[in-house]
């Protein structure tokens, strides 16, 4: 059973999570992502110019799922890895996203870490597989 | 008008299989790779072929790319416009030309030519090649010992300086040659004739980098690199050498003991080895090949400097981290 | 504004029970409360019911739970609403029906909750675990609660200094209080060392680090506080109550280490009350993972954002300190029958501001006011209510 993302739902977000794009607030000029109707800073800005993000910035935090903990639409990634790291990452245009790590260190993780984004894929649901961002360290 | 590439791009997989882990797990190895690339869960021929393109048009005014050229022998989707991914995940526009070849090994050169031949519909100046693959096979199928996994990209601009094209010299002809794939089957299947199959490679391959040769009025000597489709680790510069090549013209091209049978990659990654070291004036005849049978001979040279890629085929080879034999079958989804 | 009064409670036992269905929860918890009524109570004279829930039985009846529940007490036709905000499901239905006691609509209303999450594979049961928060992004992370929670925690240790073993404090704690407890669903001692060498579940969490799933059911019955003593002369009043929201998912808030809902529930509680922090005599909040008791001590002004771990080195919040925490064993041993979990935090208060604590041994004596703090998710929603006891003038 899985997180019963449609594909149309999916799709919406796919400039988000293909290629990272931010909405800059016309009013205060600062980068929401994801996407909000109204600016989550000044909280009164609703016009928004696209930006690209650059996919860099670094661990704010982070977690590593246990396999057994994975929800089912990780399990077989969580299988396959044993567990797998989900790190908060603050990106540096400003705002946090939350994301999986691929190739974690052997030495272990810790805040402050510098991360870019990769293109992989998420996971798959009704057969469609759902691609999007993950983050590798630099 | 001239196409050249002007920029490249490369990715290679993190994980690594030495071939000690099949040995040790299986008691041989029928592939004699020293290790190759092995795809991450999360990873497939199109995750492969956005990180090798990001590279590629890092630096290239993206709103001048007209098309889009996509290989692969092994899509994520028996049906669906591949090309649609690779677009959004890149931001490219929505409205250029794309393509899309698989279905053999040759569709890398394959995709080359086709983006070549959609430049001149369109009044963009560039074109993007991205050849992304990772064949693949059963556990008990011993031709997958093998089987790699690689992504690379070209761009192709338009009377620009780089790595120009030359010419092309192509052949088929009937001949089963090393593996085929029926529909609704995932695993290749080997021909199983290996002295039947080594002929086959040979007798394709050479036509074409012979009349390439012949068509272009020079000898293997004139060129700096020779670089053939490698599926194994010998038959390619065993043939170039027979065709008149040397070894300091071969061995700069050959890339299966580091990263095994990267299919439709396989001349390209080579080339892209090649380009990590290249000089200006350099030139090269590199050759595909495909089952069933055909081969592509491009012939290209370095008009001006060597584009510098984001991540050199080098430095992505030192990128890595071993795993072992149990591991690589979860991987492959075989348990 | 009506003041609003508590006159009768009762819950299931939480834990794991096979035999038993939402609705045979929900009636053993309503009439537990309807006996609990000291002199006696008509149904028929109930007006309203807010049943907290979030997943109905793991999605067998999503719609009109309510009423469903109702008409299997006889109760057909009183004005019935699920009000959901996942794990502080039964918090809003609490401070749902509050509000409309002290608006002078209702006189005498039900708040309750009600959670069956025994009887579904652990596959089904991890997909409803994970619908609360920002499914679109934090869920496609591969996240789980634990994990948003275990970012938190990783945070907080990074900025304050706090140990792993500040986290099992925590979960002995509540383990030890839960002993007691004829109620919780784990009444047994943890040691420190079990605590810290669990099975890992989300790095830096194991599994004493996470509360249970849990079937159970609690029901409240509030009433205008001007005709509570026609019921009891130990009614337990609701001073304050408030509720707060925030961006549902860890990426959108400015700091992870600290919940805003819970702050802004608090203060507007507080105020109400007329009280502060330091007049809480014992509290009950929401220790879904063990960092969410030491966010809570911060976020509810027992202390400062970020010396949550001082107290518990202290003891303070033992069942013998000064500010007991979790008597009941919290969420952790207790049990968090997710949509339940806000109004049996209430049952135990109002049972414990009326000396009824059943165990003399987890009676807290001479208590005045106490608090209890229900979350949802990760902090999306929260709700803090201020309960002082009636038996006094």
């Amino acid at each position: 059973m899985g997180a019963h993302i449609s594909i149309p739902m999916y799709q919406r977000a796919v400039p988000q999570r293909y290629r990272l794009i931010g909405q800059r607030c016309l009013k205060c000029g600062r980068v929401n992502f994801p996407p909000k109707a109204v600016c989550k800073y000044c909280l009164t800005g609703s016009e928004f110019e696209n930006v690209q993000l650059s996919g860099r910035g670094t661990i704010y935090s982070y977690t590593i799922i246990a396999g057994g903990g994975a929800p089912p639409e990780f399990a077989e990634d969580a299988r396959c890895k044993g567990s797998y790291p989900v790190v908060l990452v603050e990106l540096e245009e400003g705002p946090r996203i939350i994301a999986q790590l691929v190739n974690p260190p052997g030495e272990g993780i810790s805040i402050g870490m510098p991360v870019e984004a990769v293109f992989r894929r998420i996971y798959e649901e009704e057969g469609v597989i759902r691609y999007g961002f993950k983050f590798r360290l630099v | 008008m001239t196409i050249s590439v002007i920029s490249y791009g490369i990715y290679i997989p993190f994980l690594r299989i030495k071939r000690e882990e099949y040995i040790s797990a299986l008691g041989s190895c029928s592939a004699a790779f020293k290790e190759k690339a092995v795809m991450d869960i999360d990873e497939d021929t199109i995750t492969m072929a956005v990180e090798a393109a990001r590279d590629a048009v890092a630096g290239v005014d993206k709103s001048r790319i007209g098309v889009l050229a996509l290989a692969s022998t092994n899509f994520p989707y028996r049906e669906k416009v591949a090309a649609g991914t690779v677009i959004e995940a890149l931001g490219l526009s929505n409205n250029i030309l794309t393509c899309q070849h698989g279905n053999s090994t040759l569709a890398g050169t394959e995709a080359i030519l086709s983006a070549i031949g959609l430049l001149s519909l369109t009044d963009q100046k560039y074109a993007l090649v991205v050849v992304a693959d990772a064949p693949a096979s059963g556990a008990s199928v011993d031709m997958e010992h093998g089987f790699g996994a690689a992504a690379c990209a070209f761009i192709l601009a338009k009377d620009e300086p780089g790595l120009e094209f030359e010419g092309v010299y192509a052949y088929a002809a009937e001949s089963m040659g090393i593996r085929y794939g029926l529909p609704g089957e995932t695993d290749l299947r080997d021909i199983g004739v290996k002295t039947y199959s080594n002929l086959a490679y040979n007798d394709t391959v050479r036509a074409s980098v012979r009349g390439l040769l012949d068509k272009l009025g020079r000898k293997p000597g004139d060129y700096r690199h020779v670089i053939l489709h490698q599926y194994d680790a010998k038959d390619a510069s065993g043939l170039a050498k027979k065709l008149g090549f040397g070894e300091e013209q071969i061995n700069a091209g050959l890339v299966f003991a580091k990263l095994g049978d990267t299919g439709a990659c396989s001349t390209l990654v080579g080339l892209c080895n090649v380009l990590d070291n290249a000089s200006p004036g350099d030139n090269m005849i590199i050759c595909s090949y495909g089952s069933g049978a055909g081969s592509h001979a491009l012939s290209f040279k370095l008009t001006g400097q060597p584009p510098k890629p984001r991540n050199s085929l080098k430095s992505l080879l030192e990128r890595k981290k071993y795993i072992g034999y149990v591991q690589y079958l979860k991987l492959k989804r075989n348990i | 504004m009506e003041g609003v009064a508590i006159i009768g409670a009762g819950q299931t036992r939480y834990g794991d029970f096979p035999g038993k269905g939402v609705k045979e929860l929900f009636a053993e918890a309503y009439l537990e409360a309807l006996k609990s009524v000291d002199h006696g109570l008509d149904p028929q004279t109930i007006q309203a019911a807010y049943i907290g829930c979030l997943s109905a039985g793991s999605g067998f009846q999503l719609g009109q739970l309510a009423p469903l529940l109702m008409g299997h007490v006889g109760l057909p036709h009183v004005n019935a609403v699920r009000v959901e905000n996942a794990c502080a499901s039964g918090g809003f239905a609490l401070y749902t029906a509050a509000c409309a006691v002290a608006s002078g609509k209702f006189d005498l209303v039900v708040a309750a909750g009600v959670e069956k999450m025994r009887d579904v594979s652990s596959s089904k049961g991890r997909y409803w675990l994970g619908v609360s928060g920002d499914t679109e992004y934090e869920r496609l992370a591969g996240s789980t609660f634990a994990g948003i929670y275990a970012l938190m925690a990783a945070r907080y240790m990074h900025e304050y200094g706090l140990k792993r073993e500040h986290l099992s404090m925590v979960a002995v704690k509540n383990h030890r209080n839960a002993v007691a407890n004829p109620k919780a669903q784990f009444r047994r001692e943890i040691t420190l060392e079990q605590a810290m060498n669990g099975v890992p579940v989300a790095h830096p969490f194991n599994v004493w680090d996470c509360s249970p799933t849990t079937d159970g059911a609690a029901v409240v019955l509030l009433c205008n506080a001007k005709i509570a003593r026609q019921f009891t002369s130990k009614p337990v009043y609701l001073k304050g109550f408030g509720a707060a929201s925030d961006y549902l998912a860890i990426h959108d808030r400015n700091t992870v280490t600290s919940l805003a809902a819970t702050r802004r529930a608090a203060a507007e509680a507080y105020k109400q009350a007329g009280i502060g922090p330091s007049d809480i005599d014992f509290a009950e909040v929401h220790d879904c993972f063990t960092i969410a008791e030491i966010l809570a001590y911060g976020d509810l002004g027992f202390c400062e954002v970020g010396r949550a771990h001082y107290l518990l080195e202290n003891g303070d919040t033992q069942l013998d300190g000064r500010l007991p925490v979790n008597a009941s064993g919290g969420l952790k041993a207790k049990g968090h029958p997710i949509g339940a979990t806000g109004c049996g935090m209430a049952c135990e208060i109002f049972k414990q501001l009326r000396d009824e604590a059943m165990e003399p041994s987890r009676q807290i004596k001479n208590a005045r006011y106490a608090l209890s703090h229900n979350v949802g998710g990760s902090g999306g929603t929260a709700a803090v209510f201020i309960y002082q006891r009636g038996d006094e003038s």
